[in-house]
């Protein structure tokens, strides 16, 4: 339904340098997707939206939506609607007025408008909040004002530029819920932009993982989570072990492998040949305390609840590695030498070294 | 920030400061300054030849025949920026202590003096310069309080003396020092003066190395907005002021008005204008320099 | 020195430097309720006569001799009409100045475009440009062009630099307001004028009232450059009770100088009240 191709554009800074905030992107968006746009601060995907909303101009490329080139079209006249990180509610107005503004500005007709208001006001659970002014409201209220102005006018697609941010980490959560249940029931398109990945990982259909200007990778969350492309992706999507590693042997369907070190790693075979150099992935989830494994001792542990992270220096020498595991009597305690099991199956092998 | 291209909307918004400011504010500077090279007119007006003694009259630039150099008119300039000066530095003096006891005053009585210092800004700069009129003439409430109480027996000069006129630029000054340096003090982090305190310094050093130095561009920006009205001031010298008091502004105003030599009085205003664009441009470095540091 | 001897002394020199504002003001006040003509530092008794005395309604006809009586009178018509002058100049430059600074801040603050740097500096230099130079500057240009001397010329003076004061009032107001506010509402369906009309300018009324107040105010103070572009029928207040002023100081002026100061305190309370709106 939406067609990025190519897009490009370059900020000149004060300064008189060169910023490429978007190099060459492609995206496509379908019908009734959720998208996410995830990465650091920086990595253009909020200068990526502000491209779909109009606010930002090309310097190549083009958008496209359902087969209209939307590139010359200015903000006001795309069929988008966005629901800003601020919120930018209009301070001046009562809440009704606010959520009604599209088509206030429309020239839609009072009646019309009034019961459209009530509904989408209905929508977000603020049925008595009409007459209030944007300042009296909390702020998951204020979101909530946002989104109901957002979808009034029925855009084809909506852009949310990193809406719960601002909120507190229980609402955010009871809030992405609400807005993947929204999403749902509209049958439109969202984009969502977001730094935060278990944030992205929740509500999706697809994550778009950006840095730099560039798309580093497209997937679902699960392709995302467990098959990162390469490793900026890895360690952006949640706290992971990497292993840089020689391939020494193979053995049936398993590829012997050492870090620099002597760490010794069993990885899936197929597509290994020997000497040579991969870099591997083990999720700390992936890892747990056996009777043969990775050999070390638990230099400490960090207690999160119901679960415990603990640090384990490989006998070999070499970086720590981070294994979750649950917390109880048995947990390991720092200075008990342990053994790291695992599943070779799980090891994932990034593209790149 | 909002990214709008429509440079009709731009063109429409822009153009009316555009054309006024150039029609009636530049083109005039510029007048005042060919003008300052250009023969006075017998009776007004001037004669398009250039003509030296303009700036000569004032720098001493004189052809020695007819035209012999006094040095009187450098001698008003110099007074005027003395006065000016000891204006910004008495207006310093006056406000700095007083916005530090604002500024630590509780929510309310704070707003009511920041009322008060504000007041003045909307009455009437004459009626304020008037009042000094009735207290420092001859039979004024100075002189006639001091003769009750029998500090003086006869009636001292006040009026129409160099301190009444300075006296009389701090009065209707004093605000503008005021308030820059009330902002500044506001800004100034507590935490920073705790921080300072607690690494053992005490209240002398603090002030001296961690106040003073933060409220500098409230110290300057204060200082500007006083320094350039009072150089070219000439409502206070002719009100409170007499010869002793003339300053550069009354030659101005009296080239234009009795002497109607305009072409002498633009010279004058061109110097006035750039003692101002000096001290503008000192500023600006200063101010720079202090947002540089922070 | 103990903290608590600093923080006395602290707060006596400040009750000082308010006596120093406010007693000269308070002497006008005082004494234009004062009877004696002759020293009216004197105080003899309390009358109102110089009030009535500014509106022709003075009831001491015989005792000041009819010629002087006639004098009053002439005086007073000159004074409404200087106040009439003044009013009339505020209102069309307070318009003007607020309309076109307005314009100026909006263009400097929402519009990206090459030359936004050097307009942020011009429209400094008309404030910081003393008003002498400025006076003559005017003078010398109304009289070159042949413009004769009259209330539009005072108009066009005053808003050469009172555009500067309403553009720095209403950009101090514009930089607090989230763009996000204008592209949320171009994003829900308005054009640029649309979105100038229901959105900016709403948010903007605090500081162009504001900006407003500031460029009536000086308007009606303005003293320098009034009194060289003025022409012998169109005297300002300001410029009426200088030139009084400087003829000799009569109880009448006391009278005015105090309506005068009443008048500031009603605008400045108008102005603190719409400050103490605009908070909340």
């Amino acid at each position: 339904m939406l067609e990025i191709r190519g897009a490009r554009r370059i900020f000149t800074t004060p300064e008189g340098g060169k910023v490429t905030a978007l190099d060459r992107v492609d995206l496509n968006v379908d019908e009734n997707e959720f998208v996410t746009l995830l990465g650091p601060s920086g990595c253009g995907k909020t200068t990526l939206l502000r491209a779909i909303s109009g606010f930002e101009m090309l310097d190549g490329g083009t958008v496209r939506l359902e087969g209209a080139d939307l590139s010359k079209l200015a903000p006001f006249r795309r069929p988008i609607n966005t629901v800003f990180q601020s919120y930018a509610l209009f301070g001046h107005m009562s809440v009704a007025r606010n959520v009604g503004y599209a088509l206030e500005v429309r020239g839609v007709d009072r009646a019309a408008r009034e019961r459209k208001v009530s509904d989408a006001l209905e929508t977000v659970g603020l049925s008595d909040m009409g007459s209030r002014r944007p300042s009296q409201l909390s702020g998951g209220q204020r979101q909530r004002v946002a989104l109901a102005r957002a979808i009034i006018a029925e855009p084809r697609l909506l852009l949310l530029d990193e809406p719960l941010s601002a909120l507190d980490r229980n609402l955010r959560q009871q809030m992405q819920l609400e807005l993947k249940a929204l999403q749902a029931r509209l049958g439109i398109a969202f984009i969502f932009v977001t730094h935060d990945q278990e944030e992205a990982l929740t509500m999706s259909d697809r994550v778009v993982v950006m840095r730099e200007g560039r798309i580093e990778q497209i997937g679902t969350p699960r392709e995302i989570y467990r098959h990162p492309r390469n490793r900026f992706v890895t360690e952006f999507i949640g706290e992971t072990n990497i292993f840089a590693l020689t391939v020494d042997r193979i053995e049936g369907d398993l590829a012997r492998a050492r870090t620099a070190e002597g760490t010794c790693l069993s990885l899936p075979a197929a597509g290994r040949s020997r000497g040579e150099a991969v870099t591997a992935v083990l999720r700390p989830e992936s890892l747990h305390p056996g009777a043969e494994g990775i050999a070390g001792t638990v230099m400490r542990s960090v207690y999160l609840g119901s679960d415990l992270v603990i640090f384990v220096r490989p006998e070999a020498g070499g970086a720590e590695i981070r294994v979750t595991t649950r917390d109880g009597a048995d947990a390991p305690m720092t200075g008990d030498a342990i053994n790291l099991a695992y599943d070779p199956a799980v090891i994932h092998i990034l593209e790149d070294r | 920030m909002a990214l709008r291209r429509d440079s009709v909307v731009l063109g429409v918004l822009l153009a009316p400061v555009t054309i006024f400011l150039g029609v009636f504010f530049l083109v005039p500077l510029l007048i005042i300054a060919v003008f300052s090279f250009l023969t006075p007119g017998l009776y007004g007006g001037v004669e398009w030849s250039f003509y030296h003694w303009n700036y000569g009259r004032i720098f001493g630039w004189a052809d020695g025949i007819e035209e012999i150099y006094e040095p009187v008119y450098l001698q008003i300039l110099f007074r005027s920026l003395a006065f000016g000066v000891l204006t910004v530095a008495l207006c310093l003096v006056l406000c700095y202590p007083v916005a530090f006891w604002v500024a630590r005053l509780p929510e309310r009585a704070r707003l009511f003096f920041l009322f008060l210092v504000a007041l003045p800004f909307f009455s009437s700069l004459i009626v304020r310069l008037y009042a000094w009129l009735l207290i420092l003439k001859p039979s004024g409430v100075l002189n006639e309080t001091l003769i009750a109480l029998h500090i003086i027996r006869e009636p001292i000069e006040l009026l129409y003396t160099p301190a009444a006129v300075v006296l009389g630029m701090v009065y209707v000054m004093v605000p503008f020092m005021f308030l820059p340096l009330y902002a500044a003090i506001d800004n100034l982090d507590r935490s920073l003066v705790e921080a300072s305190m607690d690494l053992g310094a005490n209240r002398r050093q603090t002030f001296l190395k961690v106040i003073l130095p933060q409220t500098i561009p409230g110290i300057i920006g204060g200082s500007v907005i006083v320094f350039i009205p009072s150089v070219g001031n000439f409502v206070v010298p002719d009100v409170l002021g007499g010869a002793k008091g003339l300053m550069v502004g009354n030659l101005v105003e009296q080239q234009f008005l009795s002497a109607r030599n305009w072409p002498f009085g633009s010279a004058l205003s061109m110097l006035i204008m750039s003692v101002v664009l000096a001290v503008l441009l000192l500023a600006t470095a200063r101010a720079r320099k202090a947002g540089g540091q922070a | 020195m103990t903290p608590r001897v600093a923080q006395m002394g602290l707060g006596a020199f400040s009750l000082l430097f308010f006596a120093f504002i406010y007693a000269p003001l308070l002497i006008i006040i005082v004494y234009s309720f004062n009877s004696n003509p002759v020293n009216m530092m004197l105080w003899d008794h309390f009358t109102l006569e110089w009030y009535t005395g500014l509106f022709g309604l003075s009831e001491r006809g015989p005792e000041i001799g009819d010629q002087n009586r006639s004098l009053y009178l002439e005086s007073t018509d000159q004074m409404l009409h200087a106040l009439r002058t003044s009013l009339t100049v505020a209102a069309f430059t307070t318009t003007i100045a607020t309309v076109v600074g307005t314009a100026t801040a909006i263009a400097l603050n929402r519009f990206r475009f090459r030359a936004r740097r050097f307009y942020n500096g011009f429209m400094l230099l008309p404030m910081m440009m003393p008003d002498i130079v400025l006076g003559i500057g005017l003078l010398i240009f109304f009289v070159t062009i042949g413009l004769n001397l009259s209330i539009v010329t005072i108009i066009i003076g005053h808003c050469t630099f009172l555009i500067s004061y309403v553009f720095i009032v209403v950009q101090a107001r514009i930089a607090g307001i989230d763009p996000a506010l204008e592209e949320a509402s171009a994003d829900l369906g308005a054009s640029e004028w649309v979105t100038l009309r229901k959105v900016l300018l709403p948010q903007l009324a605090p500081g162009i009232l504001g900006g407003a107040l500031l460029a009536f105010v000086i308007s009606m103070d303005d003293l320098v450059i009034t009194y060289f572009i003025a022409g012998t029928e169109s005297t300002t207040l300001p410029v009426f009770i200088f030139g009084m002023i400087r003829r000799g100081v009569k109880p009448e002026i006391n009278a005015i100088a105090t309506l005068m100061i009443l008048a500031s305190v009603i605008i400045a309370g108008f102005g603190l009240w719409l400050r103490a709106r605009k908070t909340d």
